[in-house]
């Protein structure tokens, strides 16, 4: 099943921008039926940033396949991203 | 209770007070001096249940409806929709509310299963803020709470640095803030948030004493402004959130001539004739049994019939016992229940705390709007709360019964072997008129006595009477003095009958004594005339005995001479 996956950044900090890097990165390396990701700055769309009750950034949301789980930090450990994303490393990495 | 050192701080330049945000909390505006400090955050702090929600949200729609201060509410604890459902029974209407651009309810139970892969910072926390606070223009804001905020993450010190810079700027936009935490010590010193909230800080507790949970709230510190520094009751009532503060008040009641009959005759006329004055408190105390609650009734039932309305608050019987057993002592309640003149409210002590009671009966009487209150026994209240509660509680109540002009007729149980010249509650120094109901014991009986200990601004008996409770109602009779002492009861009666008994018998005894003397007199001149008599049948024998005597003798001497004639003058005539 394909990955839907919501990230809320703080416009063009070096966090943010690292965070989206390694993301993209990872999803492109291990999901095998591919991925959306919605990126959301928390500056543009405030509104979203309460409705989601989001405090920390970056905060991940995978809301596809059910059930959502919410990840925060920029992605540095990886083991721990794949297994909340329910995704195995592949052997080429 | 009201003591001088109850206030500190820089004593009154009020020049220099600091501004202040009224938080329409009843009392505790007043302990606080005018609300919260303006353009600073609060730390309000407490247990669960404590009520800092409450106490947040309700300065935030205070402001809103008030003070035309619109305000945004931050809560990382339920939902928004849980929280207008919670509030709604208080009177608060969020959605209207936010509606109307007053406030803004941004309330997200935070994702706590958050996965921690790397460094983050809280930067959404303060564009939510930033966002909420621009868009509806507010001028307070409310946190709730910084615990739930330090649960959700790992890392306390990055959650310290990111609050930090919250409150710097919520303080560079003059925003008013409430802030809530439960551990005080916590929060204000190993967070090490102190520097930043120790502006003012106020303390909830929520205690259970003998099963009743009481809350109390205090004003921890106020920086640069006086504060009522006492721990005051606080309660939950239909209009939110109430401080007690029994030290505000002030003596300015308005006072009556007029006077109030007590519906007993006898009573009245220890009263100085007339009965108790209007507005005044009168304590009816005595041990179990002594006719309190039948006092209480009596008033109330004297109140009716002058065509006032009377609120009857009982701790301990149901209206419909109260109704029989006055019934039993020709009191006709349940009349005066039809015509909508005596209203009851009963409950149980335990069913709420203290503080619910005292709001109950301040709702109720702006409700019925009475002339009297009788509140059956003021004592029962005392369960499960510490006595320096309940006469603070009475004080708070007397006070507001006289300022309304309300008299209030309160009964108070004195337990057993305990001084009846001395209320547990220590409140007879505050009533105006106090009755003491005795139970005097003597002959194998237990009998009712009332005297009247205090009732300022009258002359009054200073008997103690014998309260008498029957079927043709209730009355005082004076009780018997007599050289055995005070006597009641059937020794009264009997002390009575004698009296006149020993009266009757005086009278007869002297009319015996008359009647045996003059029988005496005609015995006497009875005997006399019977010797009289005697002698004088004596006398007659006595002369004719004499008489035959005088006469037998000359009949001898003649006899003798004839004999001695005889003899000589015839010798030779010898043989």
């Amino acid at each position: 099943m394909r990955l839907q996956l919501t990230l809320f950044i703080s416009g063009a900090s070096p966090r943010s921008t690292r965070a989206v890097r390694r993301l993209r990165d990872l999803c492109d390396r291990n999901a095998p039926h591919g991925y959306d990701l919605e990126i959301i700055d928390i500056y543009q769309q405030p509104a979203k940033v309460a409705s989601r009750g989001v405090l920390a950034v970056p905060t991940l949301f995978k809301e596809q396949p059910l059930p959502v789980r919410v990840l925060i930090g920029d992605f540095t450990d990886e083991t721990r991203v794949l297994t909340t994303l329910g995704l195995s490393a592949s052997k080429n990495c | 209770m009201v003591t001088s050192n109850d206030e500190r701080g820089p004593a009154g330049r009020s020049g220099l007070e600091l501004p202040k945000s009224p938080t329409g909390i009843t009392g505790f505006d007043e302990i606080s001096r005018g609300g919260l400090p303006t353009g600073r955050p609060t730390l309000v702090s407490g247990p669960p249940g404590s009520g800092k929600s409450l106490f947040a949200l309700q300065f935030l729609v205070h402001g809103a409806t008030c003070c035309a201060e619109p305000g945004v509410f931050l809560s990382f604890e339920g939902t928004r929709d849980k929280l207008a459902s919670d509030v709604r029974g208080l009177g608060i209407d969020l959605d209207a509310l936010e509606q109307d651009g007053a406030l803004l309810v941004d309330a997200q139970s935070m994702a706590r299963q958050a996965v921690d892969t790397g460094e983050f910072d809280l930067e959404a926390l303060m564009v939510r803020m930033a966002f909420a606070v621009d868009k509806i223009g507010a001028k307070r804001v409310a946190i709730d709470s910084l615990e739930s905020l330090f649960a959700a993450f790992s890392n306390p010190a990055l959650v310290r640095s990111e609050l930090l810079r919250l409150f710097s700027w919520l303080q560079d936009r003059g925003l008013t803030a409430v802030i809530t935490g439960e551990r005080t010590e916590d929060i204000l010193i190993r967070h090490g948030l102190e520097e930043f909230l120790s502006d003012c800080v106020v303390l909830l507790d929520h205690r259970v004493v003998d099963e009743v949970a009481t809350r109390r709230l205090r004003i921890l510190k106020y920086r640069g402004s006086r504060h009522g520094r006492n721990e005051y009751p606080l309660l939950i009532g239909p209009a939110g959130l109430e401080v007690l503060p029994i030290t505000s008040l002030g003596l300015y009641q308005q006072v009556s001539d007029d006077r109030l009959s007590t519906g007993i005759t006898g009573l009245d006329e220890m009263l100085g004739g007339l009965g108790v004055y209007r507005g005044s408190s009168v304590l009816v105390s005595g041990t179990s049994g002594t006719g309190k609650t039948t006092i209480g009734a009596s008033f109330a039932s004297a109140a009716a019939q002058r065509g006032e309305k009377v609120l009857f608050f009982s701790f301990e019987e149901s209206q419909s016992e109260i109704l029989r057993n006055m019934a039993s002592v020709n009191l006709d309640l349940a009349g005066w229940v039809e015509r909508g003149l005596l209203h009851f409210h009963c409950e149980r002590p335990t069913t709420l705390g203290l503080e619910d009671h005292l709001a109950n009966i301040q709702r109720l009487v702006e409700q019925v709007a009475p002339t009297l209150v009788v509140i059956d026994p003021v004592s029962s209240l005392s369960r499960g709360t510490s006595r320096g509660d309940v006469s603070a509680m009475l004080t708070r109540q007397i006070y507001y019964l006289k300022s309304a002009g309300i008299t209030a007729v309160m009964t108070s149980l004195t337990e057993g072997g305990n001084d009846l010249e001395h209320t547990e509650l220590s409140i007879s120094s505050l009533v105006d008129t106090w009755l003491l109901t005795i139970t005097i014991q003597n002959s194998g009986e237990r009998n009712r006595g009332l005297y009247v200990l205090k009732s300022r601004g009258m002359a009054h008996s200073n008997q103690i009477r014998e309260f008498l409770l029957s079927s043709q109602g209730v009355s005082l009779v004076p009780v018997y003095m007599g050289p055995d002492g005070v006597l009641t009861g059937s020794a009264r009666a009997a002390a009575e009958a004698a009296e006149t008994g020993a009266g009757l018998g005086a009278e007869q005894e002297s009319n015996q004594l008359a009647e045996a003397m003059e029988l005496r007199r005609k015995a006497v001149q009875t005997r006399v005339a019977s010797m009289w008599a005697d002698f004088d049948a004596q006398e007659a024998l006595t002369t004719r005995q004499l008489k035959a005597s005088k006469k037998r003798e000359e009949v001898l001497r003649a006899a003798r001479l004839e004999q001695g004639r005889q003899r000589t003058v015839k010798p030779e005539d010898r043989p």
